[in-house]
């Protein structure tokens, strides 16, 4: 990297020391005031304005009967806990918790760690390769969402995809007229790896960002030491690599949950309940079923689930965010 | 690094076989954009375009409203873009330099809002726009993308703020100015790559959004590229190539956008992401 | 430095402004311009009863826009429902005739008088009765759509089929013969039928005296899908598709339209709607080229009972003016307009069966369409249910024939499960 930026390493290893030198800043700051307030002001009114009273008639709508017989005329039939009793209730509802846990485990695993040994791969390649593969991966990066499901809708369509036609040439199997969807692991693992590859480009790319403010004399010590790649990457990387690991993972988690245009998009928008995952149940249920009151209760359970399951990652970003 | 000749080959192989696996979608669009029916529909697939045409350009482009839904993703996105680094820049310096009461449930909040399922909240969000006659606006579909953008790009440009030494800073106050002009003649230059970053990212957000803008615009006219790019698919049989046309022509401008500030998004991605 | 921020932030709020005003700008006031949802079909397939109805509408209004937004089959209802829900609907929105009682029984359309519009005494029965809740008018025909066998003449020709199958066993002669003849190739139907398009499901179904759903003397509906002669034509359905069909059994019939694969001679027959006709040849994206249309024929589906064609869907679309629509009587006109008799026989020449009997016969000396009209002698409709548009977006049909052709579950196990779906969704409160 350029020395434009030994600010910026100075800044890595700042963190490595005792904060000291800010503290002793910020005492002078504490007397601000109305500073701070200021500052946050324009974006936490966007916020509260376009989702405050939303989330507000969202959480109202999870209490009501709300039909189109409703909608029409505004008004809510209130059923207090119904709609979350009939939730819990519902066979099919703890079928897609647990299918949406187990796809956003298994994309984000993945995702992190092809990303993680892409970024060691272009860690290790000449200025050139580096070049070409950065170039890609930005190719794939800023495809839209839309435009990526097209094309690989297209890759598999039943009649004319080229990866059946590739499947069958290479003696793998017969993918003529294949239906990807037929069955259930072989859609799943169609969709798991779009996501997957639309997410590597950003995981590889960040984390290859932070390989290079990795110290060289740390690694170079450890080396000498006796220590082999893989230790060298677990006990110098790894450490200093954490604060990107925490951030990737809790957004890979956050994302991959909700993951919605995908599947709606490759199943032509009338995916059916195996392939469903809380954000495509929780619309569904409001639009094709016009139970909006349903939808919102299944959509608020949904975010008190992913709060759980991103705890653990969320207390680390807080405690991160609020240290300095 | 010290490698052997044999070690590096083997890399350049391996680097070239990602390289093909993961661009090869991207690849298969532009070809395919470029193809006549007769070859996109061939029994055997056409590896190259050797019949190239333009043929599939000219139908995306000449179906009803592109040129309009260009301008309004243009429109829509610069204006993300744009206020989302003013409003991202000023809250991230608060989180940044300040301690204030309050500055937790901040950070709680603004990572709590990337939580919430967009696709839940069409209705209750279109309810709220159409009661400040936003509806069927550009402004509508702005402000929303902004809320949805706004937690990274704070996040993130908090991040490279953190990375700007204390001394760059404590020395140009000693000149004199105030400490608000400190922050903007030393700190700006400086996470200039971090604002390349976070305009990245809410470049990327706002021309990929497809649900909201469909529901919150009707008129044809006033709808976004990739709404534009959806009709193409429909309950009658989808237009392959014109389709993979008018994906290309969609992806292009974040295209563009990257190779116009690439330079800067390896050292943006450096600086900020390590701070975390 | 400081120059370049409040540049900045001069940029970013100007074009905040230019953005805001750009769009203002182009908003009229809401009496100058009446809004119309219409489907893409209109757009694709007769551009040219639009034009003619604008031009009428023009006339009768010469201040007034016509702003006509077209709408895809797959998303209207989520539009239209969240529109509804802020006051925000259109002047005149097209439904498909299984979705009208839904929107009926919520009470989503304003109740109109028949004899403000054209023809409204030849309407066609079925049409006008999607049009009709409790005695009241909601809505107006706008078309019909009967589905027939479109075929290869030449295949036919070459596999030794003499003449157009009249019985159900000449039909499964014929593809036996298309088969032996053309089956080498791998990617060859010799007839056409994807999993799930319920629509030609039902018709056997219907043809066997089976029926989705009744409804009981106590008012409540009940799935009969697992009715023995449901079960039989089920059967009998399977086996047809398993042989004759390599047609994808997770897709309708409209992902992916058959269009392209038919012009690309892999298959002999499909069965579709007269609309369908022109798209073989003259799709986006470039199948075949229009002599190619020399080879198409079409004939109805033969019953198992002799003399009679298998009942079709009788499908098609209403007009109707959302309760809380800004320009009713705009709409109206606009309405009146566009299924008068000069537009409806544009309609119908597209392929399509016109919304009132006086027109029927349009298309009696084309040999193309002439099929089509003939199949709907015929017909059968879904279960007039307001729930029964909430069984069609849960897709449960299409899945329980994807679980039947694909072996995974038994027909007597799928017909099971799906009726009792049925009668729940359908009997579900307001």
């Amino acid at each position: 990297m350029s020395s434009r930026f030994s600010g910026s390493a100075a800044a890595v290893t700042e963190t490595a020391l005792p904060a000291r030198r800010l503290r002793r800043s910020l005492g002078s700051r504490l007397a601000s005031g109305a500073a701070p307030y200021l500052l946050i002001l324009p974006a936490c009114a966007v916020i509260g304005a376009v989702l405050g009273y939303p989330l507000f008639f969202m959480g109202r709508l999870s209490l009501q009967h709300y039909g189109l017989f409703q909608l029409i005329r505004h008004k809510g039939e209130w059923i207090g806990t119904r709609n979350y009793s009939h939730i819990l209730h519902d066979g099919l509802f703890w079928h897609v918790v647990f299918r949406t846990l187990a796809f956003t485990a298994a994309a984000v695993s993945l995702t992190m760690v092809a990303g993680t040994l892409f970024a060691l791969l272009l860690a290790q390649l000449g200025s050139k390769m580096r070049l070409l593969l950065t170039a890609g991966l930005i190719f794939v990066w800023a495809m839209p969402v839309v435009v990526a499901v097209a094309v690989w809708s297209w890759m598999t369509d039943f009649e004319f995809g080229v990866g059946n036609w590739l499947l069958t040439e290479l003696h793998i199997g017969n993918f003529n007229h294949h239906d990807w969807f037929a069955n259930t692991w072989s859609g799943w693992a169609i969709i798991t790896l779009l996501v997957v590859w639309g997410a590597i480009p950003f995981v590889a790319l960040m984390v290859y960002a932070g390989l290079t403010q990795v110290p060289q004399e740390l690694v170079e010590a450890a080396t000498s030491d006796g220590a082999n790649p893989w230790q060298v990457f677990r006990d110098v990387t790894l450490p200093l690599l954490k604060p990107i690991f925490v951030i990737l993972t809790s957004l890979s988690i956050i994302w991959d949950f909700q993951v919605f245009n995908q599947i709606w998009i490759l199943l032509s928008g009338q995916p059916p309940p195996q392939y469903f995952t809380m954000s495509i149940y929780a619309f569904t249920t409001s639009f094709q079923q016009s139970e909006y009151g349903l939808g919102s209760a299944i959509a608020l359970v949904m975010v008190a689930i992913l709060l759980v399951v991103s705890f653990v990652y969320i207390r680390q970003m807080v405690k991160i965010g609020d240290a300095e | 690094m010290r490698t052997g000749r044999a070690r590096g080959i083997a890399l350049n192989a391996v680097a070239l076989l990602v390289f093909a696996v993961m661009v090869f979608p991207v690849y298969w669009m532009v070809s395919t954009a470029f193809k006549p029916g007769r070859d996109i529909f061939a029994d055997t697939p056409v590896w190259f375009p050797i019949h190239a045409t333009l043929s599939n350009f000219g139908d995306a482009i000449h179906r009803p409203h592109f040129w309009a839904d260009v301008k309004n993703s243009l429109i829509i996105v610069s204006v993300v873009v744009a206020m989302s680094l003013v409003l991202a820049f000023l809250a991230a310096l608060a989180l940044a330099k300040f301690r204030f009461y309050g500055r937790k449930a901040f950070i709680i909040l603004i990572i709590g809002v990337q939580m919430i399922p967009l696709n839940a909240l069409i209705i209750p969000i279109y309810l709220v726009l159409s009661k400040a006659h936003q509806v069927d606006k550009l402004s509508g579909v702005i402000v929303t993308y902004l809320t949805f953008v706004l937690p990274f790009t704070i996040w993130t440009l908090r991040g490279f703020m953190l990375g700007i030494p204390r001394d760059l800073e404590e020395a140009s106050q000693v000149d004199g100015t105030t400490r608000f002009g400190a922050f903007l003649r030393i700190l700006l230059p400086l996470i200039g790559p971090g604002l390349v970053a976070t305009s990245i990212f809410a470049f990327i957000q706002a021309w990929n959004e497809y649900i909201m803008a469909y529901v919150l615009l009707h008129d044809p006219s006033k709808q976004t590229l990739t709404v534009w790019l959806a009709s193409f698919t429909g309950d009658r049989g989808t237009a392959w190539g014109p389709l993979m046309a008018g994906a290309t022509l969609t992806a292009l401008p974040v295209v563009i956008f990257f190779v116009a500030v690439q330079r800067k998004i390896a050292f943006g991605l450096t600086a900020g992401a390590v701070r975390g | 430095m400081k120059a370049r921020i409040i540049a900045a932030v001069v940029l970013a709020a100007a074009l905040a402004t230019v953005a805001s005003t750009a769009t203002g700008s182009t908003k009229r006031a809401s009496a100058q311009q009446v809004v119309v949802w219409v489907m893409t079909d209109a757009q694709n397939g007769w551009p040219g009863a639009i034009a003619a109805a604008n031009a009428q509408f023009q006339q009768q209004h010469p201040g007034v826009d016509v702003n006509i937004q077209y709408q895809s089959w797959d998303t209207v209802l989520q539009k239209f429902d969240a529109a509804l829900a802020a006051n925000d609907a259109p002047d005149v929105i097209e439904l498909g005739n299984s979705q009208t009682v839904k929107y009926m029984a919520a009470g989503a359309f304003s109740s109109l008088k028949a004899k403000n519009f054209p023809n409204s005494s030849t309407w066609l029965s079925g049409l006008k009765a999607s049009c009709t809740y409790r005695g009241k008018l909601y809505c107006v025909p706008y078309y019909a759509g009967a589905r027939a066998v479109i075929y290869r003449k030449d295949m036919y020709r070459q596999a030794g089929v003499k003449s157009v199958p009249k019985t159900y066993a000449q039909f499964l002669a014929a593809n036996k013969k298309l088969k032996k003849k053309f089956g080498k190739n791998r990617n060859f139907s010799a007839f056409y039928e994807p999993g799930q398009n319920w629509y030609v499901a039902t018709t056997f179904v219907e043809d066997w005296g089976g029926h989705i759903a009744v409804q009981e003397k106590n008012g409540k509906w009940k799935g009969t899908l697992d009715s023995p002669q449901a079960v039989k034509a089920l059967t009998i359905f399977k086996s047809m598709v398993r042989k004759y069909s390599r047609a994808s059994k997770t897709q309708d019939e409209a992902h992916p339209f058959p269009s392209i694969p038919f012009a690309k001679g892999r298959m002999a027959s499909f069965i579709g709607n007269g609309w369908e006709w022109p798209y073989v040849f003259n799709p986006k994206g470039g199948a075949a080229p229009k002599s190619f249309e020399k080879k198409m024929g079409a004939y109805p589906m033969p019953s198992h009972i002799k003399g009679q064609y298998m009942p079709t869907f009788l499908g098609g679309s209403d007009l109707g003016i959302p309760i809380s629509a800004k320009n009713k009587q705009l709409g109206a006109d606009w309405i009146k307009a566009f299924t008068g008799t000069q537009s409806e026989t544009l309609i119908a020449k597209a392929g399509n069966i016109a919304n009132s009997t006086k027109l029927a016969n349009v298309n009696a000396h084309n040999p193309s369409l002439a099929p089509f009209a003939k199949a709907a002698k015929y017909s059968w409709f879904v279960p007039m249910s307001p729930n029964w548009t909430n069984v069609e977006n849960s897709h449960l049909l299409k899945q329980m024939l994807t679980a039947i052709l694909t072996n995974r579950k038994s027909v007597q196990a799928a017909t099971k499960s799906a009726s009792k779906q049925i009668t729940q969704i359908l009997n579900a409160s307001q």
